[in-house]
């Protein structure tokens, strides 16, 4: 899972994928492929902004789509991409979205599980950070009452 | 690491697989790697991703598998999944003449693109016409004239019992080990300036081959 979330796109290929698609949207007709092979490149970029902007066009040609083998790749794509950005809520539920669809579906299971993985890490270590800050403030709650002692 | 050289000490083989939607792909993979084969059918999204460690001739070798998806969406997309591998496994239907003739497609895009990728023909769902002979679609001997023509191998497999699976992969892996050395990533690499100077004055001694590896052909 962690070689297709880390893989980058060649920046020559964004740039041609970028072209084709900017070329069908100054003549003002985009086709649905164009749109998603752009799309695509931009998840997979380096830059978090890329991302979101892949991940806003695949929102679009979500809510377009006409049938649901398409809707399952944007939405896989779009879990994909909230997955790079770490917006982990977000990529659970459209991997959850894509189950309803297909369930079963090997790559979507594989994602979910991925994405559980490092939400509850993070949860962890979130709570860490609150327990961290929860003792220093009972240390200085407890100094303060030693002070007022004196 | 997904795609090829060493790391570790230890060989890296992109391996791709191409071909169209359904022809097994993907159960091609899952036997092998999980040793499992399911039924019911899951297109691929994009692409899917898995690695294998193997040995071939001795030496430790990891396959690091990309299985595309052959449907028409991705097909401009999936010259990015072939980039810099080193075996490409084209698998067609032996049951389907239309996947049989996909294969031309991906075999002029190799030849162009990725002059260091070696082709295998796969021949897929062997099980099938062992079942029943006339559910063959594609002669073996017509696949077998493209094989030479390509210099490469040709194999009939089956996903569902097994039959020749691991043999595609072993040979995939025995063939880089063998010619490993006529790959780009296994190549002397560059050095710093410091280290090269002293390798070149030393190599004028013996001759000029090595200073070549090195980058300085000039120096002839
Ligand atoms: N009998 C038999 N059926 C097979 C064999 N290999 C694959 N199948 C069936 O063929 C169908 C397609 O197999 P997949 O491996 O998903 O095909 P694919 O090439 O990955 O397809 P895409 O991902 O769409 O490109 C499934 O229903 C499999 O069960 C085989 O060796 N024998
Ligand atoms: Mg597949």
């Amino acid at each position: 899972m962690e070689s297709i979330l880390n893989e980058e796109v060649d920046p020559a290929d964004l740039k041609r994928f970028e072209l084709m698609y900017n070329e069908q949207v100054r003549r003002g007709q985009v086709s649905e492929k164009a749109k998603f092979e752009y799309a695509w490149c931009l998840v997979r970029s380096k830059y978090i902004d890329d991302m979101k902007e892949g991940v806003a066009l695949l929102e679009d040609l979500f809510k377009r789509a006409s049938d649901d083998g398409a809707r399952r790749d944007y939405l896989y794509y779009m879990s994909v991409g909230y997955t790079r950005i770490k917006e982990y809520p977000q990529a659970l539920k459209y991997v959850k979205a894509l189950l309803k669809i297909e369930p079963g579906n090997h790559q979507a299971l594989q994602l979910e599980k991925f994405i559980n993985k490092k939400m509850t890490k993070e949860g962890i270590m979130g709570m860490a950070i609150v327990g961290g800050a929860a003792l220093a403030l009972g240390g200085l709650v407890s100094l303060g009452i030693a002070l007022a002692k004196k | 690491m997904a795609s090829s050289g060493s790391k570790d000490g230890q060989l890296q083989i992109k391996v791709v697989l191409l071909g169209a939607a359904s022809v097994g792909k993907t159960c091609l993979v899952s036997r092998y790697v999980h040793d499992r084969f399911t039924s019911n059918y899951q297109n691929t999204i994009g692409a899917a991703f898995v690695s294998k460690k193997i040995e071939a001739l001795g030496k430790r070798v990891t396959l690091n598998i990309w299985d595309t998806a052959g449907s028409e969406r991705y097909q401009s997309m999936t010259k990015m999944y072939y980039r810099g591998a080193r075996a490409a496994i084209l698998c067609y239907d032996l049951t389907e003449r239309t996947s049989f003739d996909k294969i031309r497609y991906w075999v002029g895009e190799l030849q162009e693109n990725e002059q260091h990728c070696r082709i295998y023909l796969c021949g897929t769902k062997k099980d099938l016409i062992d079942n029943d002979t006339r559910t063959r679609a594609v002669p073996q001997n017509e696949a077998g004239i493209i094989a030479q023509d390509l210099r490469t191998e040709h194999f009939e497999t089956s996903s569902l019992t097994g039959e020749n699976v691991e043999a595609v992969f072993q040979r995939i892996g025995e063939d880089y080990v063998r010619n490993m050395h006529s790959y780009p990533e296994n190549q002397p690499k560059q050095e710093d300036d410091t280290q090269q100077a002293f390798h070149i004055g030393k190599s004028e001694e013996k001759g000029t081959t090595s200073s070549c590896a090195l980058g300085s052909c000039f120096k002839r």
